[in-house]
């Protein structure tokens, strides 16, 4: 415990604390700090069942039948505090999912030529064969020839990318049907 | 963790500000002031004379007087028999007679609660708050 000149004292979990008390870390900003997950929203705070727990400054005559309900009533309360606690999680994390399943959706809009990186690849490797084979042939054959293969890649990349796509498309389709089978 | 040349903080109103321990008053060997012991103390500052607001002027000390003082708070940690710990900001002492009452007629800060089992009733009680 440590007492500060204007009588308040500071109990200090573990000497984590006490050196962030040193450095004058405050700690509503940490946030590994109870504090924090308090004032963030991030934990229960408002609850009947927790101010049983809470310090009364009010003496208490002993009576061995208050003592015995007392006791039989804090794993109770315990019990319903844990339930709670979790109920409030689980509404806290509710959402998360579609969040990021949308989150991913349009991350797979914004960039389609990620998913076959693959693809890319090979046909870029075909390219520079084919610039080298034709660099050996005459030169008005190549024009011809060049031509004629960028007008196929193109027909190629558009159907791949439209298949990709469709592909995407079903997987969600098929996650959706899942969820809502779930959801029954 | 109070001995020779320990400069303190008198939280009193006898007009002294800083003491320095000369001697730690003790039977024991060890030769370490703690709360509730008595050390003598060479007053280093001192309020002046002048502005004589509080106290009567028997009592009033002056740089460089020799007094009793009793520690009431150190800045080293110390033990209760419950297990606790407790730590203050500062090492402070209030200023005694031979027999043990306090020269001030106020005390300003927090004190330890041990001095009352050594019977310093009088400075605890003047006290705005023992921890």
């Amino acid at each position: 415990m440590f007492v500060r000149n204007d009588a308040k004292e500071f109990r200090f979990c573990r000497s984590k604390c006490h050196k962030a008390f040193k450095q004058r870390r405050n700690p509503r900003k940490l946030k590994w700090t109870k504090a924090f997950r308090k004032a963030a929203g991030k934990e229960l705070v408002v609850d009947s069942t927790l101010t049983f727990a809470a310090r009364r400054n009010v003496p208490v005559r002993y009576n061995r039948d208050l003592v015995a309900t007392t006791l039989k009533a804090m794993t109770r309360i315990e019990e319903i505090r844990r339930k709670r606690e979790r109920a409030f999680y689980k509404n806290r994390m509710r959402g998360n999912k579609d969040k990021d399943l949308a989150s991913d959706r349009k991350l797979v809009e914004m960039n389609p030529e990620l998913l076959k990186m693959r693809e890319v690849e090979l046909r870029r490797k075909a390219e520079k064969l084919e610039a080298k084979n034709n660099a050996m042939e005459e030169e008005d054959v190549e024009e011809e020839e060049e031509a004629s293969e960028e007008e196929e890649m193109m027909s190629v990349d558009e159907s791949e990318s439209e298949s990709e796509e469709e592909r995407v498309k079903v997987k969600i389709a098929l996650k959706n049907k899942r969820k809502l089978r779930l959801t029954r | 963790m109070i001995y020779l040349k320990t400069l303190l903080n008198v939280i009193d109103n006898s007009g002294a500000q800083v003491a320095e321990c000369i001697r730690v008053i003790r039977h024991g060997r060890k030769n370490c002031a703690q709360i509730g012991d008595q050390i003598s103390v060479v007053i280093k500052q001192a309020r002046p004379v002048t502005s004589d607001i509080t106290g009567n002027a028997a009592s009033r000390v002056k740089r460089r007087d020799i007094c009793r003082a009793v520690v009431v708070r150190t800045k080293a940690p110390f033990r209760r028999p419950d297990g606790s710990v407790v730590r203050f900001d500062d090492n402070a002492c209030v200023l005694i007679n031979k027999n043990g009452e306090p020269l001030g007629t106020r005390i300003s800060l927090v004190v330890a609660k041990e001095l009352r089992q050594l019977e310093y009733n009088k400075i605890v009680a003047l006290a705005p708050k023992t921890i």
